[in-house]
Parts: C-alpha cells; sequence; structure tokens
C-alpha cells in the first residue's frame, strides 16, 4: 500500500465490502418513501420533537462490532436505559460487507434505524438525501457542541451543506510499519527508519537494488490521502472541482512510477485491494506498511515471525498534518422519537463511553481533553502504549484528507489512471489531469 | 365441474403460484429498472428523465467497451468447458464403482463452498511465491505473474469459474444421463463400437437438450460474472481496470449511496438484451441441429 | 454391470477420479488445516505450511463464542427447508404444465420464466426490499425465502425433465380416466425424482448460501442466517484467518453432508423412474 495511515473500516468495508455481489440500488418504486424524506431535515412529520421528553423505543446501529464488543454495547444500552426510564434501547449491529448497500436500503425504504455509525463519506449522501438531521440546527443536539474537540466536530461538518451531521465518535490514526530484517538485509539501519518522503523513495530504492528486485518496499499504489499527505492539493475550496493534477501531484506519480520501475513497488501493486496490500506485509514480502495501533494484536496473533523484528515508525507527509480517519454517530431526522435518539447518540459518544471504549480497543477519543490524559500521554514502554501515545500526539493536528464527495466510482477512476500511468500507457500528467476530468464529470452530474 | 373448463383452467393453476413469484419478484421490479434506465436518478434522490442519455454515455465510456469485451470473451471461452467437462466428469462417476457415492460428493464440494473462499484459495495458489509457482519453479520456468497480467488474470478467473460450475452442471448431466437406456450402450458395445464413437454416437444425442439447457444457462451466468473478477483481479477489475467485466461495472457506478442509478439501471437494461439474444440464439442452434 | 469391466479401465477410471478429486477438495482441506491450526502459528510464513503443527479445535468454538452459530444454524436451516419444499413444489407444478399440457398461452408462460432468469438482481433488490416493507414482512424469515421460493431455473429445469417423459405412458392414465391432477401426482411425478432431487439440492444451497437478500432484508440480529452471521468474523479491529477458516467450515459441512445423503436417494429416484419398456 502506499502510504497512508491505516486500513480503517471504511477502507475494508469498501474493499470486502463488495466481495460478493453488491449491488446496483434502483429505486423507482421507492419514490413513494423518498418524496418523504424529500422534504428535508428537521421536519417534524416524524411526529416527536427533539426537545421533547426522552421517551420510547430507539434503535441504534454499529458497524461491525458484535465480535468483540457485544457485552460492552449491551451495557451501554442498559446503562442509558437506566439513567433514562422509559427508553427502551435495541441494539443493531451490521456484519463487514455491504454496509453502504444496507444503508441504502434503509434509506430508502424509510427504516432507518434512529441512531447510526456512519463515517464522513456516509453521511454526505444521507444528509444530502434529508435522512439525517443537521446536529447545528437542532437546539437539543448542538448544546453538546463544546464536548468534542473543535476538529472532529468539523470533521462532520460536510461541503454545501449546513452544520454537523454526525456526534463525533472515534478517530485514528497510525503509524508506518517496517520489516527490520528486509531492512538489516540491504545493508540500511535498522534503527533509522525514513523519516521524509525523499528518504522513504531513496531506501526503496536501496532495498530493491540489494535484493535484485526481488523485495519490494510498498505494496500499493498511492491513494488520494497519499497525495493529501505529499501536499498536493486534492480540491477547490467550494469542493466543486478536483485540482490533484497540479505539478505536486505529478512528482508523486512520477516518484511512485520510478519505484514501480525498479521493483521497489510490489509487482502486483496495481492490482492488490487493501486486504492484499496488508497481506503481502504479513508474509514478509514487503518491507514497510502503514497501519495503526490495533494490527499489532494481529501480527502479534497471525504473524509472530514478522513481529519479532517489527519496526514503527511516523507515517511521513510534508503537510506538517498526519491523516485521520473519523466516526460518528448520525441521527435519523425521521425518527419518531428524536429527543431520545439524540440524548443516545451524545451518551454513546460523551466523554467517559468514549474513554472507556478506547480502553478496550486502540482508537482514540474525540473529546476536548480526553488525549491529554495520562492515558494518551505517557509512554508505558509497551509497544501498544508506545503506538498510543505516538498517535495520539499525531492526532492533535491530522485532518481527514479524503474529500467525502470523492465518490468510491471516483476512487477506482484515480486507481486505474495511475495504474495505467504506472504501466507507462500514460504519462503521469496525462494520467492524472484524465482521471481528474472524468471525476469532476462525475461531481458534475450529482 | 365439466371437463372442458377444467381442462382450460387447471394449467394455470399448475403455473399459478410460480408465475405470481417470478412476477412480483423479478419481472415487476424489472419493468421499473427500465423505466429509471432513462432518467438520473441516484441512489437517494429520484431522477428526472433525460431520454437515452445514459445510452448515449455507454457509447463514449471506455470502461464499457472494456466491460463488455472481457464477458463477451467470457461466454465463448468458459462455456464450451462448462457444456462439455461436466458431461465427461458425469460419465466418469455414473458407473457404480465402489467408493462413488465419496467421489460424487467431492466432486460437488467446489460448488456448494462459498466463492468467496474459494478465490482466496486460488489467490493464494496463484501468488507468484504460491503453490503454481512453486510447481514451475521446480521444471525451471521463472515466476508466471498470473496475477498482474490482464490476461492472465482474466483466464485464471475463467479456470474458476470452470472449475466451480463442474459439479453443479455435472449433477444436471447425471440426472439427464440415467435416462439413457442401457440397452443402447450395450447393443452399441457388442457392434464393436468404441468410447469414443459410443460417447458421439450415443451419449451425446440423448441428452442433447440438456447440453443446450446448460449452454444457455451457463452463457447467461458466464456473461453475468461479477465475483470471480471481482475477487481475483480486485474491485477496480485488474491492471487500470482491463479486466473490468459488464456487471463489475453495474457494480461499480451503481452501488453505494451515491450510486449512479440511472446509468446502472441503462446497463442492466444492456444485460438483459444481450443475455436475450444470447439464450436465443442458443436455443435457435438447438433447434436447426434438431431438425 | 459393474463386473463387466477390464482390470485396466477399472485402474484408469480410480485414476482419473482420483486426480479430479484432488483439483476440487485440495483447497478444501487447506482450509480444514487452517482452521485447526494453533494460535501460535505463523500464518503467514512461507513456504506456508501445510498441516497445523498444534492442531486444536478452540477455533470452533471461538466462532461459536462470536456469533450464536446454533441460532443462525437453526434459522438457515429453517429458510432452506422452506425453500426447498416451495421450490420442489412450485417448479414440477409450473415444469409440468409448460412440458406436458397444451393451452393458449403455454409460450407466453415459458417466455416469462425465461425472462426471470435473466434479470440481474443487482438491479431490483431495492425494489424487492420495498415490497417486503409494503407487505410489513421485512425483518421476518418470511421474507428471505420468498423471492427465491420458485426459482425460475428451477422451473425450467423441471420442464425439461417432464418433456423427455414418452406421451404413451401417459395416454394410457387418459384412456383409464384419470385426471391431470392424478397423472401429475401419480405417473409424470415418479419420473422426475431425479431432476427434484437436483431442485431440492440446488435450492437447499442457495438459500443457505444466500448473503446480500438476507443481509438487506433483516435487522434483528437474532434473525441473521448463518452466512451473513458468518461474516462478523471478519472483524473490525482484528482479523483472525484461523476463526474465518472455522466458520467456512462450518457453513459448508452440512451441505455436503446433505449432499452425501441425498445423492443415494438421487440415483435410486433415478434408477426407479426409467420407464419400464
Amino acid at each position: 500500500m502506499s502510504v497512508s495511515s491505516g486500513r480503517t473500516r471504511g477502507e475494508r468495508g469498501s474493499s470486502r465490502g463488495a466481495t460478493r455481489r453488491t449491488a446496483v440500488v434502483v429505486v423507482p418504486l421507492l419514490l413513494s418513501a423518498l418524496t418523504l424524506t424529500a422534504c428535508g431535515s428537521g421536519g417534524d412529520d416524524a411526529g416527536s420533537s427533539a426537545d421533547g421528553k426522552i421517551e420510547g423505543d430507539i434503535s441504534f446501529q454499529t458497524w461491525n462490532l458484535r465480535a468483540n464488543y457485544k457485552d460492552y454495547f449491551e451495557g451501554l444500552a442498559k446503562d442509558f436505559e437506566k439513567q433514562n426510564p422509559g427508553v427502551h434501547v435495541k441494539w443493531l449491529d451490521q456484519p463487514a460487507e455491504n454496509y453502504a448497500d444496507k444503508l441504502s436500503a434503509d434509506a430508502a425504504g424509510g427504516t432507518l434505524p434512529d441512531v447510526v455509525n456512519v463515517s464522513p463519506d456516509l453521511s454526505y449522501p444521507l444528509a444530502k438525501a434529508g435522512v439525517i438531521m443537521s446536529l447545528d440546527k437542532e437546539p437539543a443536539a448542538a448544546k453538546f457542541k463544546g464536548d468534542y474537540t473543535p476538529e472532529a466536530w468539523k470533521g462532520n461538518e460536510l461541503p454545501g451543506l449546513e452544520g454537523s451531521y454526525a456526534f463525533p465518535w472515534y478517530l485514528n490514526t497510525g503509524p508506518l510499519f517496517y520489516n527490520k530484517t528486509l531492512f538489516q538485509k540491504a545493508g540500511l539501519d535498522p534503527a533509522k527508519p525514513p523519516k521524509t518522503y525523499d528518504e522513504l523513495f531513496a531506501d526503496a530504492n536501496t532495498i530493491a537494488v540489494k535484493s535484485g528486485g526481488k523485495t519490494a518496499t510498498l505494496a500499493g499504489t498511492p491513494s488520494i490521502e497519499d497525495f493529501g499527505r505529499y501536499g498536493v492539493p486534492l480540491m477547490n475550496a467550494d469542493a466543486t472541482k478536483f485540482t490533484y493534477n497540479d505539478a505536486k501531484g505529478t512528482e508523486l506519480l512520477t516518484k511512485y512510477l520510478e519505484l514501480f520501475k525498479n521493483g521497489g513497488l510490489d509487482s502486483q501493486a496495481l492490482t492488490s485491494g487493501p486486504d492484499a496490500v496488508g497481506q503481502k506485509f504479513l508474509q514478509q514480502k514487503v518491507a514497510m506498511n502503514p497501519g495503526s495501533a490495533h494490527d499489532l494484536g494481529t501480527f502479534k496473533q497471525n504473524a509472530p515471525d514478522l513481529y519479532k523484528n517489527l519496526g514503527i515508525t511516523d507515517a511521513p507527509n510534508n503537510t506538517g498534518h498526519p491523516n485521520m480517519y473519523v466516526m460518528g454517530m448520525a441521527v435519523n431526522s425521521k425518527s419518531k422519537h428524536k429527543a431520545a435518539a439524540i440524548a443516545f447518540a451524545h451518551f454513546i459518544t460523551d466523554k467517559q463511553n468514549q474513554e472507556s471504549f478506547a480502553h478496550k480497543v486502540a482508537i482514540f477519543p474525540s473529546t476536548a481533553g480526553s488525549l491529554d490524559q495520562p492515558y494518551w500521554t505517557q509512554d508505558d514502554g509497551t509497544d501498544e502504549g508506545r503506538i498510543r501515545v505516538a498517535s495520539a500526539r499525531l492526532l492533535k493536528g491530522a485532518v481527514n484528507y479524503t474529500p467525502v464527495v470523492m465518490t468510491d466510482e471516483m476512487k477506482t477512476i484515480l486507481k486505474n489512471e495511475v495504474a495505467k500511468a504506472l504501466q507507462g500507457k500514460k504519462s503521469p500528467q496525462q494520467a492524472l489531469d484524465d482521471a481528474v476530468s472524468q471525476s469532476d464529470k462525475l461531481l458534475k452530474q450529482s | 365441474m365439466s371437463a372442458r373448463t377444467h381442462r382450460a383452467a387447471s394449467p394455470w393453476l399448475f403455473l399459478l403460484p410460480g408465475l405470481v413469484i417470478i412476477a412480483a419478484f423479478s419481472l415487476y421490479p424489472f419493468i421499473s429498472t427500465v423505466g429509471t434506465a432513462f432518467t438520473d436518478a441516484r441512489t437517494l434522490t429520484p431522477g428526472h428523465w433525460v431520454g437515452l442519455r445514459n445510452f448515449q454515455d455507454m457509447l463514449d465510456d471506455e470502461q464499457f467497451w472494456t466491460g463488455l469485451r472481457n464477458s463477451t470473451l467470457y461466454v465463448l471461452l468458459v462455456v464450451p468447458c462448462t457444456v462439455l467437462l461436466p458431461l465427461l466428469l458425469a460419465l466418469l462417476v455414473q458407473k457404480q464403482v465402489p467408493g462413488i457415492a465419496f467421489f460424487r460428493s467431492s466432486f460437488y464440494t467446489p460448488v456448494v463452498a462459498s466463492v468467496v473462499v474459494v478465490a482466496l484459495i486460488w489467490v493464494w495458489m496463484l501468488d507468484d511465491r504460491g503453490l503454481v509457482n512453486g510447481i514451475l519453479g521446480y521444471f525451471g520456468t521463472g515466476p508466471v505473474e498470473f496475477l498482474s497480467d490482464q490476461w492472465l488474470l482474466l483466464f485464471s478467473a475463467m479456470a474458476l469459474t470452470v472449475w466451480k460450475g463442474l459439479g453443479y452442471y455435472m449433477i444436471i448431466y447425471l440426472a439427464a444421463l440415467a435416462n439413457v437406456p442401457k440397452e443402447l450402450h450395450e447393443a452399441a458395445a457388442v457392434d464393436g463400437a468404441g468410447a469414443v464413437r459410443r460417447f458421439i454416437s450415443i451419449t451425446v444425442p440423448a441428452v442433447r437438450s440438456t447440453m443446450v439447457l446448460v449452454g444457455a444457462l451457463s452463457s447467461v451466468a458466464a456473461f453475468k460474472v461479477f465475483t470471480e473478477v471481482y475477487l481475483m483481479a480486485g474491485p477496480t477489475g485488474g491492471p487500470a481496470g482491463e479486466d473490468t467485466t459488464i456487471v463489475m461495472l453495474v457494480q461499480r457506478v451503481g452501488t453505494g449511496l451515491s450510486g449512479r442509478t440511472g446509468y446502472a439501471s441503462a446497463l442492466s437494461v444492456v444485460i438483459f438484451v444481450v443475455t436475450l439474444v444470447l439464450m436465443l440464439l442458443v436455443l435457435r442452434a438447438d433447434r436447426k441441429d434438431g431438425e | 454391470m459393474g463386473g463387466r469391466m477390464p482390470r485396466w479401465q477399472l485402474v484408469l477410471r480410480y485414476v482419473l477420479l482420483l486426480a479430479v478429486l484432488a483439483v476440487t477438495i485440495g483447497p478444501f482441506l487447506w482450509q480444514l488445516s487452517t482452521s485447526l491450526k494453533g494460535p501460535t502459528e505463523d500464518m503467514y510464513s512461507y513456504p506456508p505450511k501445510l498441516l497445523p503443527e498444534h492442531p486444536t479445535l478452540d477455533n470452533y468454538s471461538g466462532v461459536a463464542d462470536i456469533i450464536p452459530v446454533w441460532e443462525y444454524a437453526l434459522n438457515s436451516l429453517k429458510v432452506a427447508a422452506a425453500s426447498v419444499v416451495t421450490n420442489c413444489v412450485g417448479s414440477a407444478l409450473a415444469g409440468y404444465a409448460l412440458a406436458r399440457l397444451r393451452f393458449r398461452g403455454r409460450k407466453l408462460a415459458t417466455t416469462a420464466f425465461v425472462m426471470a432468469l435473466l434479470v440481474p438482481f443487482e438491479s431490483i433488490f431495492i425494489a424487492q426490499f420495498t415490497t417486503m416493507r409494503d407487505l410489513q414482512l421485512n425483518n421476518t424469515l418470511i421474507a428471505v425465502v420468498l423471492p427465491g421460493c420458485i426459482g425460475a431455473m428451477n422451473v425450467l429445469l423441471m420442464r425439461n425433465a417432464f418433456s423427455h417423459l414418452p406421451y404413451e405412458i401417459e395416454e394410457a392414465a387418459v384412456i383409464d380416466g384419470a385426471n391431470v391432477w392424478q397423472r401429475f401426482v401419480r405417473i409424470a411425478l415418479p419420473s422426475v425424482k431425479g431432476t427434484l432431487a437436483v431442485v431440492a439440492i440446488f435450492s437447499f444451497m442457495g438459500a443457505w448460501d444466500d448473503f446480500l437478500w438476507p443481509l438487506i432484508v433483516l435487522s434483528d440480529p437474532d434473525k441473521y442466517t448463518l452466512t451473513v452471521g458468518l461474516n462478523f468474523l471478519h472483524g473490525t479491529f482484528a482479523n483472525n484467518p484461523r476463526l474465518v477458516a472455522a466458520g467456512t467450515i462450518i457453513a459448508v459441512a452440512p451441505l455436503i453432508v446433505m449432499f452425501a445423503c441425498l445423492q443415494r436417494y438421487f440415483f435410486r429416484g433415478v434408477g426407479e423412474g426409467a420407464v419400464k419398456g
């Protein structure tokens, strides 16, 4: 994989996402349902007001957390019921694959749960269709704004729409993992991993040359976050046009082209998805891979040999801002029990609950002040602790580079045009120009 | 009830449950898909009438032509294999020899296993450091880049499709072969006809209508191929999207919360028409042979 | 009949059988082996280890700890069993009418089933979902079964089977005064047992393996079928290939067992069905 921080649920969702037949959503029969949703958010046709009494049966949906955190979430629901007699909370959890399709069907059919776990790229189309509520417009929700870090709240704002559409939930970012054995074999000092892009490309070159082109350093082609971190402006200010085909973007792609030619980029990079990229690192075929703190467990459990020689360093960036992933809890704008739904969405993302969840799994709370606590500032000497502290520090200036208006289709266009440049079918400039013009065309249609 | 009304009504009574189900859950929804094909609808937004624009866009869409090419190749190369190989396999397991039940069941396992798992195993085997390249390396041939060359990827996916379909079509053939009177074979054997001649002059004519059925079903399935290519070549359709099939394109443009439903519907209509033509061609060929 | 085969032919036959066997079940043995590997084994070593060093059944109980395997399997079983019954009955009825009865509109009816076969599922599932919601069946197992309860392909398979029966046997029954229904039940149906078994296997398998539709139509995790439930094993924060492999074996094993059991009846059925000359 290119230098991006970590596989998150979003990425894995979309890669696995369609591992089975994902589907096309064809909607005409639903127009009746849609005219309802088109009435706009905040309408009171839902039969309840947001600042009413906190009561009623609500449902909330998470994404693939049942396997390991069932007791935790059922416990949360019980706690909330105890604090708010008269409320009954039903927890739903969706499996990894086809989450977007499930949301599509529910949104189109009017059966969306009251509180839904979303990332900004999922909340954007839902918000545009008026299915989830703008929290800033709803005083009952807006009053909690100060509980979260300003970056996290902003991270859930959507271009062209007013306000933030989800209570910030957990954040993630990650280091760059490297394989010390492979570094050593190439005569590089395993204690001195690359810190900048120049060093990264130089080391990759050395590893490729020393191994006779057998050992690659990276396993994936550059994604949009990579362009972002390299300092390429991705879009214009009002998010109506892509701009990653500038000189800086071409420079990054040219570097990748050189890398691909000398074997520093895995020969299967053009076809590998995020899962395959991760596996190459586990199989010790490539020397570096971006990841996140919870990958440590995977390494320990599934690739103990690799774990013994695992090096950890910060992923380079030219902007001073690392990349981060953002998760949120959105509220259904047609909820029958809005007051309860808002209260619950806030409850699950409040300081206490975010911190307790972040103690269970290696993710990071988005509530104000949380990351200043010793758990996230003091290294306890373990690998986990080291990564946790380093990541928490990085998160303070982190941005979510991936533009929310960039659909999966536009990401595929970028990936395929990049591949054409690497294959030598097009110049890097031409490839990026083509990707931008195709994506702009799609953007205009939406 | 008089005999006449009985005769007139009963065929429809026999058909009623089946017709109701397919009308409600396949045909009716598809008619609305056809309507959507002329709009610019997206997953969560109803569209406006745009006439033939989606179909015009297709003509300029490079990926559409790539998809059409790959899906067509799939039909041309996969269907002959799925018509013939399972028949040979059925002949192999037809004879009652000790342990045959075990073999039959084992040959059926690829069919029942989830294609996701199967594809993962295949990718692992075809990897440049995988089992197959290990064996090739043993014979001194350099690693073959099954997973990064656009054509090798497509052929590997085809092999997977054939492999996974073997057991499936095998049991359709087994059911048909059971209807071939044994006396025919025995008489031919007495006449001194060899195995090949008996296959061509007795078996093939006897199961011809089943071969046609298998041909029709597998060409429709081959044209609509998705999962195997998707899993082996990746969601973006192989290097630079060169392995994209037409259904993969439908999935790419139409899924997700901001899918272009209108365009995807137009593609679905094209798929429907092409498969219909394929089906008619196969059935037509059958009629000609029969005369 | 088996005794007459020359020895070399028998040997050749077994060689071929074993060759195909290696190709067809090799990958599953790999999966089985992965599912038995202990927690300390490297899953990604090169060259890969074919046999587990520390074989254990813990991964299977691990799967059961994460998801209620038995409940999900029971849901799958209900769905699959219902699908077998409706498909066998529905497609035998329709197939018989299309193959054996003469009436106006027969061609049209056949065309309708062929068309249904061609409709790409991807383009209609949301419409199916709203229909279920309108019928107030969403989030029920009935909704999982309903769209596939009489498959167009099964109807065409049955039609193909019925059309092979010689007309003479039914004509005799007509002269004896048997009505359509009696002819269908007493004469035609017993002659196509083999194909009925094929339909049973296909519909069981289809219902058991289906993923996207049950996922879309069910929202309550208690009602999930096994394939949907097993997807929880692809963890968000940790991926354990051993558990995934164990899950796969759990999902596949019942199908193989069922096929192994049914195929005996399947062959006996076809044997009995042969027209007595």
